[in-house]
């Protein structure tokens, strides 16, 4: 008996897991368990990179999803409240009226897809770490220092929105 | 048995519209952004299933995946101060209810 | 396929071997978080002047057996207003990840669970999951001090993850790989990489014992502080889970890495006759390295929450930059000789170290210019 059957068998547990993860997001009610469970479509998406051979960017996506990103959405779940008025509906006016357009234009592209695209993937690579980075490092360094510098203003940038305004400071400025 | 390419377009593919729906429907403008965190992930899955089909030696697939990392990331700490600061001057989180520009 | 041993069928072989993979694991946290929480009341107590535990078995060896016995036996204390699933999964959250990173550790020659390439961006991106774990267990709670605590605990982790991954960086940089086995095989001898990278070693000890909430950064989970921060209401076993075996097995990982990295793993005296020597060499220096932790606890006081995030950003990662920029320049200006870069690196031991009285004094007088300058007339008149 081989093992064939497992690289099926784990694809279609963590596809479950993704999609139902992704649904979760979209429709539940409590914002706390929203969040974790994107926590778990994230991991479930780590899985199926390392299926497809690419486990450098796995832990990546590890690291910086599950480790930070996470945690910066439930802190902003933390400190924002929901408001419960009587008409706290969840969903907006539009409901009915999106949920009919993504679907006309999902479907066709998903049974698009899976059609076109057929045949395995053949060459098992993309967790090559140096050959990742001497990409980045030389034909790309460019983006590279680009995103850098993106990096650096989205910190100042959060920085400055979410800086109380000191006590003193306004004062001065109101005298000025 | 391998899984074929067309499945892996097909989870991103419904992920996808399932953070699209949820942008479009939901009415917390955190889970709005969580949501467009879904729609970039499942952008990277795309991402990663073709370069592993079409990818060249030098690994240009899997750097611009890093790419979106990084840009995902700065977005959702901005985001997050904006949503923070607006909260801060009229504290609620509902996109319908923060629509105007005024006050 | 792995045939196991006495031929069995590969089949029964691959499963069990993970379960006896995982197994050993729990069996070596267990005993290890036995181990160390006697160890730490032994040690404190030699240092406090004072005995320990004694009663319990000869020399007191048996109380750490008989404390779990109780905490298993304890009742499960749940408010009714904590957020039910969450509760009860942010202990496995805070475990999982821990019992996860005993998979890349070398041991011995041949004895590591597996050989990743990546095994050091393995063990950060592990070390970070933790944090999602504590802000469950904060929030989880429905107690504003639990809430704080947890908030508090997550931005210290967060903030000294940095320091630590940037030394685990400039390591990686003179190796030339992420693997465990590789690092601890370009040690050769007796020129451990401690010799050529001290300051690393020195940003990462520090970092380390931020990132495991061990004093002098263990302001979220002290008694005297916001009742046990995130703790509070977890009691028996899920406080045994968390707070025991989660701390313990993490310092045990921490330690692993630093030996690894720094100290030559399993490598000692006698190590190429009997591969199986290492396994000793290697717990030995692990352990080595956690009664220093566990010394630098009972002697040091505890940082306040803001003088240890201004440490964090103010202090250690300027210095962790400068030491990547410094050993990544020297490593291409000179590469086939290690020398210059030992060079460097020791000199910024002396001035990080020989640096501080300097900077203590320049911000004790500051902060007295600005006590002075607020402080009311009388105070002002007699300072």
């Amino acid at each position: 008996m081989t093992f064939d059957f497992i690289e099926p068998v784990v694809f279609a547990l963590l596809s479950i897991g993704v999609i139902a993860g992704g649904v979760a997001v979209v429709m539940l009610n409590r914002i706390t368990a929203a969040a974790l469970l994107m926590a778990f479509t994230f991991l479930c998406m780590a899985g199926m990179f390392v299926l497809l051979g690419a486990e450098t960017i796995a832990a990546f996506q590890v690291l910086i999803y599950v480790g930070a990103i996470t945690v910066l959405i439930l802190y902003g779940v933390m400190f924002t409240k929901f408001s419960d008025s009587p008409r706290a509906l969840f969903f907006q006016k539009q409901t009915p009226l999106a949920a009919i357009f993504v679907a006309a234009v999902a479907v066709p592209i998903v049974v698009v897809g899976t059609l076109s695209f057929t045949g395995a993937p053949p060459r098992a690579g993309g967790g090559d770490l140096p050959a990742l980075a001497t990409s980045v490092f030389t034909d790309f360094a460019f983006p590279f220092e680009i995103a850098s510098v993106l990096l650096l203003a989205a910190m100042v940038g959060a920085i400055v929105l979410t800086r109380r305004d000191d006590p003193d400071e306004a004062a001065m400025r109101r005298r000025r | 048995m391998t899984v074929p390419l067309g499945a892996y377009i097909a989870v991103s593919a419904v992920l996808f519209f399932t953070g699209c729906a949820g942008v479009l429907v939901r009415r917390n403008a955190v889970v709005i952004l969580m949501c467009v965190e879904l729609m970039l992930n499942a952008a990277n899955l795309a991402l990663v299933a073709f370069s592993r089909k079409y990818g060249s030696i030098d690994e240009r697939g899997s750097v611009f995946v890093v790419f979106v990392f990084v840009i995902a990331a700065a977005e959702v700490a901005v985001g997050l101060g904006i949503i923070l600061s607006a909260y801060r001057n009229r504290p609620v989180v509902d996109v319908d209810e923060i629509h105007q520009m005024k006050g | 396929m792995p045939v196991g041993p006495f031929g069995i069928d590969p089949f029964i072989w691959a499963p069990l071997r993970l379960v006896i993979a995982v197994g050993l694991a729990l069996f070596l946290i267990l005993n290890g978080a036995l181990l160390q929480i006697y160890l730490e009341r032994k040690i404190q107590a030699i240092i406090q002047d004072r005995l320990g535990p004694y009663h319990v078995g000869p020399f007191g060896l048996l109380q750490t057996f008989a404390d779990a016995l109780k905490l298993i036996a304890k009742e499960d204390v749940r408010a009714a207003a904590t957020d039910g699933w969450f509760f009860v999964a942010a202990p496995a959250l805070v475990f999982c990840p821990m019992l996860a990173s005993w998979a890349v550790l070398p041991f011995a020659q041949d004895i590591v669970g597996t050989n990743l390439n990546i095994g050091l961006l393995y063990l950060t991106t592990l070390g970070s999951m933790t944090v999602l774990g504590i802000v469950i267990a904060g929030w989880a709670s429905n107690n504003k001090y639990a809430l704080v605590g947890g908030l508090r605990s997550a931005g210290q982790l967060i903030s000294y993850e940095i320091p630590q991954i940037l030394a685990l960086v400039s390591v990686a940089l003179v190796v030339g790989s992420l693997s465990m086995i590789d690092i601890t095989r370009s040690q050769t001898g007796p020129f451990v990489n401690v010799l050529i990278l001290p300051f690393s070693f020195l940003i990462y000890f520090i970092a380390a014992l931020a990132e495991t909430n061990r004093t002098p950064f263990d302001l979220p989970e002290a008694e005297s502080e916001l009742v046990a921060g995130w703790l509070t209401e977890y009691s028996g076993m899920r406080w045994g889970t968390m707070l025991a075996l989660s701390e313990y097995g993490n310092v045990t990982v921490v330690c692993a890495i630093i030996t690894t990295l720094w100290f030559g793993g399993w490598q000692g005296p006698g190590v190429d006759a009997f591969p199986l020597l290492g396994v000793l060499w290697f717990t030995l220096k692990v352990y080595g390295f956690i009664v220093v932790m566990m010394w630098i606890r009972a002697t040091l006081p505890r940082l306040r929450i803001d003088q240890l995030m201004s440490f964090c950003w103010k202090g250690l990662i300027p210095m962790a930059l400068v030491n990547i920029v410094a050993v990544a320049t020297l490593a291409l200006a000179f590469p086939n000789t290690l020398v210059p870069i030992a060079i460097a690196n020791w000199l910024l031991v002396v001035v990080f170290v020989g640096g501080i009285p300097f900077v203590q004094r320049r911000r004790l007088a500051s902060l007295r210019a600005r006590a002075r300058a607020s402080a009311a007339p009388a105070v002002r008149a007699a300072s």
